[in-house]
């Protein structure tokens, strides 16, 4: 029966049938994702008609969900300083992580990953199968504009880049997101984070 | 905390209630951009600095107006200043508040 879980892992994404495929370009890893989920991807982020499901698909599974726990006013927090004083955090739900971080489980995971702000490219690895990872693959600041940031914070455009950034994964349940979106939260205001910066995938 | 959201998907933000919102047509897997256009993720990089700066209200989205491979990128010579697309949307927003509360001229019956 063993042979025939790792057969069907290969085409669907099943808990332990992963494992990781190293960059050819020193860029960040990647976390196996069954063929058939790769190709879903890749047809969502690479034609028209994938990009219109796509968007429907986000809107079916995540409306409903917004709607019930976004209630009452929406949170506003005005910027007290300029720019070029602020400190600012990286946000990114496109399943980046450190290489020697566990990777997030590729069909839902609510957790977070911690990535420092000197991580280099070849020090990441992307985990998440619900978007074409090609291109980001090739150059991480599509989804994780951290080598841009830097660069931001080095010219004082920006005060400084905070030392933890954050990731996460792929995860369909708003709900089970909050635990950990009120820790990250928890931890960004306790370091002195003047401005926070959300990238999806 | 300030906070600036970018996002492929409009109505997800707005159900979300982001504070500030950045919305841009592109492929799933390319919020910045295309790999290696480093003028082009600083360009969005600019416009989510310059929301930061200078929205003035909770709520407000912008549509980015970049037409994907067909856009034509300027690197950003002066960061201290907020991006067209963003003082545009954001002063259009202010002007059209305007307009609604005087209500003046929209309203057939006061014309008579």
């Amino acid at each position: 029966m063993r042979w025939f879980y790792k057969l069907l892992g290969s085409w669907i994404t099943l808990p332990g049938t992963g494992g990781e495929i190293v960059s050819d370009h020193g860029g960040p890893v990647r976390t196996r994702a069954g063929r058939l989920n790769e190709l879903w991807a890749r047809w969502l982020s690479g034609s028209r008609l994938g990009a219109t499901v796509g968007h429907w698909a986000s809107r079916t599974i995540s409306l409903p969900q917004l709607r019930r726990l976004a209630t009452g006013k929406i949170p506003w927090a005005p910027l007290r300083k300029p720019i070029s004083d602020c400190t600012v955090v990286l946000l990114t739900t496109g399943g980046v992580h450190l290489r020697t971080d566990p990777p997030f489980n590729l069909n839902s995971d609510s957790t977070f990953r911690v990535i420092p702000k000197n991580a280099q490219s070849k020090d990441l690895a992307i985990s998440h199968q619900a978007y074409d990872r090609t291109d980001a693959l090739r150059d991480i600041n599509l989804v994780f504009p951290i080598e841009r940031l830097r660069e931001l914070e080095r010219e004082h455009v920006i005060g400084r880049l905070a030392e933890d950034n954050y990731g996460f994964g792929l995860m369909g349940s708003a709900k089970k997101l909050m635990p950990s979106i009120k820790e990250v939260a928890r931890r960004i205001s306790e370091s002195g984070v003047d401005l926070a910066l959300l990238v999806p995938a | 905390m300030t906070t600036v959201a970018l996002g492929l998907v409009k109505e997800v933000a707005v159900a979300a209630h982001a504070p500030r919102f950045l919305y841009l047509h592109w492929p799933f897997g390319h919020a910045l951009g295309e790999p290696g256009n480093v003028v082009q993720q600083r360009t969005v990089l600019h416009d989510m600095l310059s929301m930061a700066a200078i929205a003035a209200e909770p709520g407000l989205v912008i549509d980015l107006p970049y037409r994907w491979r067909r856009e034509k990128y300027e690197p950003v010579l002066d960061w201290r200043t907020p991006s067209e697309a963003v003082v545009s949307a954001v002063s259009f927003r202010t002007h059209s508040d305007e307009i609604a509360k005087s209500k003046r001229w929209a309203d057939p019956k006061e014309e008579v």
